[in-house]
């Protein structure tokens, strides 16, 4: 290997054989044996080489850097699509679907849709905390062009817990839309470099992400996308039943609880209140959770109780699957806390059912609707053709009700 | 401060800066305020142990000198003790007293473990064997002592190389900080490619393959053969990637400034026996080792009862050296019998390739002798990174067991990993295997500048968007 270096280090170009001779001269200057200025020039010469070569690699960089980011924001597939739709406030929804993984794999906002005959979305992301969702909700009501009527949040057992530092899932994603000051003053409280990935070209997809997003964004410059695996905002999992649960239960044969932090209690709190203020009806739903891993939860009595606390505090319905039949079938998961996409399927069209019957004044058509003749609710489709039912449409707010399930 | 940090990216220019615009005479001060910068980035407060250690061997340095006959020995023995006593308490205290206590709990005794909660700080075996290496060399006569105490202090800290070597000697370094340095573009820009080379290895092989390994050895059980042997075969390369990686980055570093230090690496896995791969793997500490340990205690001279010991002494002690922890000490035992096993059956060996029609340079010979000395070191490996030598132990019988290529990824090394993984790899071999034959620099030298530079700029964006930086620390600065 040093041999190498040496060659590489001994090797010069023609040009570059003159200024190792004038180098040598440099040093011969310093010894008063020939004249000073031309060593000087030579120096000048390399400084300003160097200096040029690396101005070029700044200059790559921040081309690189806009290119990408142009490419992300004008993916119309997968995740991204679904962040762009969100960010260009594209979606305008009427009901609105909001929450972790969880939310983003359980609701199939088509279904939704289609029984309730109101455009739907699902802004749920991936690995998100309490603190992340109000955020991201907030960000979606300032770009929407109409506030939905309805937010449907879901809740996790870690709903209380908020986004640890240096711990927000998948940073690449949102490198794109930094410059959107909710989005950036949340990142920046997380991860206390997001200002070298809004500022320093290129430095969130290298350092930040490990998961490749700059190349997206350099294909889609080239018109290549991925798959569409989202729709309207929902991410169906199509794998089966898988060891997870089983090897997860063996390391945690005593258990595991969830904290109550006071801040995610507060974030919760928030988000509720920001749905009241903006006039927007919010449900709030505990979806389907494979019931062997509810007994592993040490702490769950004390978590739905504090849901139950929240809901009666600002009189809106929780509606709880925990106890379904959904939730004692592994062949609707994909783990334990996760519905495959025929679990999330049955979940939603229950969901819509119990929409449509419990809030008649919410659907626009009945619940034996077609499937399939609901009309998107990105790019405006039906936008305002039916009035949004009022806030009183949920006479039943803070009455909660449950789902039995055989255990 | 990591090479591989922004904080060195912004250091590193400056200081070059600074340092070609100053005199010469500020220039030796400069470079060992630029050092205590360095160095205190990591914890600030163990630049005090660093100094305690360099005045140490500042004085014993001018004391040995000074001094004659028992005086000399007595300098010579008080340095390297308190240098010494620096090491085994920051690095190896908790290991012994556990170890004591463990021992008298066999035999009956009942002792409270003194647990000693200190970080220990920044490639410390580094400079404490750099300082070493002095006072021993000044004890020989083979060094004068340094009289001025910056010069000294720079050569201990001189922040290429402070953390994670090459373990300098002062014959080769110390004079550089008393010559001029000149701007040389050539020079420079030589240099530079080093450093591009090394961020090469550490970042785009070395950091991409360790999410591999570190998934598997952080709880081997869960995983299969398949995934078990390709974490040891990864962790090879991890290793010596992100060891001789840093290394370049070292190099180069100096290099730009002007300073050359002496090479650590030499495409060790292309060795053909054990004796080769250390003469080639880590050569500042092997020579180091076999300077001041192996050849004190009699070498290959002394009769085959001490030649074994020592090599066995020395395998072992550098296995310490690496850290505190019974897998390093039975990674550098094994080390030393492979060592042995391989002298005592060289004769064997010859006659039958000879038998066979081999001869010293045939291609299947060496070919065989390079698989079978990697394998070898694999197989040490595993000791050297496992958790605990039970651990170990399961690694080392289970590689071959339920092979399952559907399941070949792990938690944080996903499919989409393995295409950059290999091509690096690839691309590591590639110019390793094919630089000194078709010696490509000359040719490309002479090539046009847009196109040096396009490839330039091509090794560039490809560290920068391939490589990981969330893995940020280098292996060997724990040691």
């Amino acid at each position: 290997m040093s041999s190498q270096f040496r060659q590489v280090a001994s090797a010069a170009a023609p040009s570059e054989v003159t200024r190792v001779t004038r180098g040598a001269s440099l040093e011969a200057s310093d010894s008063g044996s020939t004249p000073a200025r031309l060593p000087r020039r030579s120096t000048g010469r390399g400084v300003l080489k160097i200096a040029a070569f690396f101005i070029l690699v700044g200059a790559i960089a921040v081309v690189l850097n806009a290119a990408v980011n142009f490419g992300l924001k004008r993916i119309t597939v997968s995740k991204f699509g679904a962040l762009n739709q969100v960010m260009s406030g594209q979606v305008n929804a009427e009901i609105l679907i909001s929450g972790s993984s969880r939310a983003l794999s359980h609701y199939d906002p088509r279904i939704l849709q289609n029984l309730t005959g109101r455009s739907a979305y699902n802004i749920g992301q991936n690995a998100s905390q309490i603190d992340f969702e109000l955020v991201f909700l907030k960000t979606y009501l300032d770009h929407a062009a109409k506030k939905p009527g309805l937010v449907i949040q879901n809740l996790d057992l870690f709903s209380f817990e908020t986004t640890k530092k240096s711990e927000l899932y998948d940073p690449g994603l949102y490198i794109p839309y930094l410059d959107d000051s909710n989005l950036y003053q949340f990142i920046q409280q997380k991860e206390p470099d997001a200002w070298k990935c809004r500022y320093l070209p290129l430095y969130g997809y290298a350092v930040e992400d490990m998961r490749f997003t700059w190349v997206w964004g350099l294909l889609r410059c080239a018109g290549v996308q991925g798959p569409e695996d989202y729709f309207q905002g929902f991410n169906p999992r199509r794998a089966t039943w898988n060891a997870d649960f089983d090897s997860f239960r063996a390391g945690n044969l005593s258990g595991v609880s969830y904290r109550i932090e006071p801040e995610g209690v507060k974030c919760l709190e928030d988000l509720i209140s920001l749905c009241q203020k903006n006039g927007i009806q919010i449900i709030l739903v505990y979806s389907p959770e494979y019931y062997e891993m509810q007994k592993l939860e040490r702490n769950r009595k004390e978590i739905m109780e504090k849901f139950h606390e929240v809901s009666e505090q600002f009189k809106v319905p929780l509606w709880d699957y925990s106890g379904s039949p959904i939730s004692s079938q592994q062949n609707y998961f994909n783990n334990s806390e996760h519905l495959n996409g025929e679990g999330a399927e049955v979940f939603s069209q229950d969901l819509a059912q119990r929409l449509v019957t419990e809030f008649p004044q919410w659907a626009v058509r009945s619940a034996t609707a077609d499937a399939g003749s609901g009309s998107s609710p990105v790019h405006g489709a039906k936008q305002g053709e039916e009035a949004m039912p009022g806030p009183d449409v949920f006479r039943t707010a803070g009455k909660t009700t449950e789902s039995e399930a055989p255990r | 401060m990591l090479f591989n940090s922004l904080e060195f990216a912004v250091f590193f220019p400056v200081v070059c800066c600074l340092y070609f615009a100053t005199p010469h005479r500020a220039r030796l001060p400069l470079l060992l305020v630029a050092s205590c910068a360095f160095y205190m980035a990591f914890i600030p407060a163990y630049i005090l142990i660093l100094f305690v250690t360099i005045a140490i061997d500042y004085f014993a340095g001018i004391r040995i000198e000074n001094t004659e006959g028992r005086a000399r020995k007595t300098w010579l023995i008080v340095s390297i003790l308190s240098t010494c006593m620096v090491l085994f308490v920051f690095k190896y205290f908790d290991f012994f007293t556990g170890n004591f206590v463990g021992l008298a709990h066999l035999v009956g005794w009942s002792l409270p473990k003194p647990v000693v909660h200190i970080i220990l700080p920044i490639g410390l075996s580094f400079h404490t064997f750099q300082s070493l290496s002095y006072v021993i060399e000044v004890y020989y006569g083979r060094q004068k002592a340094e009289h001025n105490f910056i010069p000294y202090a720079t050569y201990v800290m001189f922040f290429p190389q402070l953390v994670a070597g090459p373990i300098e000697r002062p014959q080769n370094l110390l004079h550089q900080f008393y010559e001029q340095h000149e701007f040389d573009y050539d020079r420079i820009t030589a240099g530079l490619k080093r450093m591009a080379w090394g961020f090469f290895k550490k970042l785009v092989v070395a950091d991409r393959l360790a999410l591999y390994v570190n998934d598997v050895y952080a709880a081997p059980r869960n995983f299969n053969g398949l995934q078990i042997t390709l974490a040891t075969f990864f962790f090879a390369y991890q290793i010596y990637c992100d060891f001789s990686g840093y290394s370049d980055i070292a190099l180069g570093a100096a290099q730009v400034l002007g300073f050359k230090l002496m090479e650590n690496f030499n495409t060790p896995y292309y060795s053909r026996s054990i004796s080769e791969f250390w003469h080639r793997w880590h050569i500042s500490l092997s020579t180091w080792f076999r300077d001041y340990l192996y050849i004190p205690m009699g070498g290959s001279r002394a009769g085959l009862p001490r030649w074994v010991l020592a090599i066995m002494v020395t395998f072992t002690v550098s296995g310490l050296w690496h850290g505190a922890n019974w897998t390093y000490v039975a990674w550098g035992a094994l080390n030393g019998v492979y060592l042995l096993v391989g002298v005592a059956t060289k004769n064997f060996r010859d006659r039958f390739y000879g038998v066979v029609g081999l001869g010293k340079d045939n291609f299947a010979r060496r070919c065989v002798a390079v698989g079978t000395t990697f394998a070898l070191t694999l197989g040490a490996w595993v000791l050297f990174r496992a958790r605990n030598l039970n651990d170990a132990g399961y690694i080392l019988t289970h590689w071959f067991s339920h092979w399952n290529f559907s399941t070949i990824k792990t938690p944080q090394f996903q499919l989409k990993y393995f295409p950059a993984a290999i091509a690096g790899l690839i691309a590591l071999e590639a110019i390793q295997l094919l630089q000194p034959k078709f010696s490509f620099a000359p040719r490309f030298a002479r090539s046009p500048i847009f196109l040096r530079w396009a490839v330039y700029m091509a090794v560039v964006f490809s560290v920068i968007l391939f490589g990981v930086f969330r893995q940020t620390q280098f292996i060997y600065f724990q040691f």
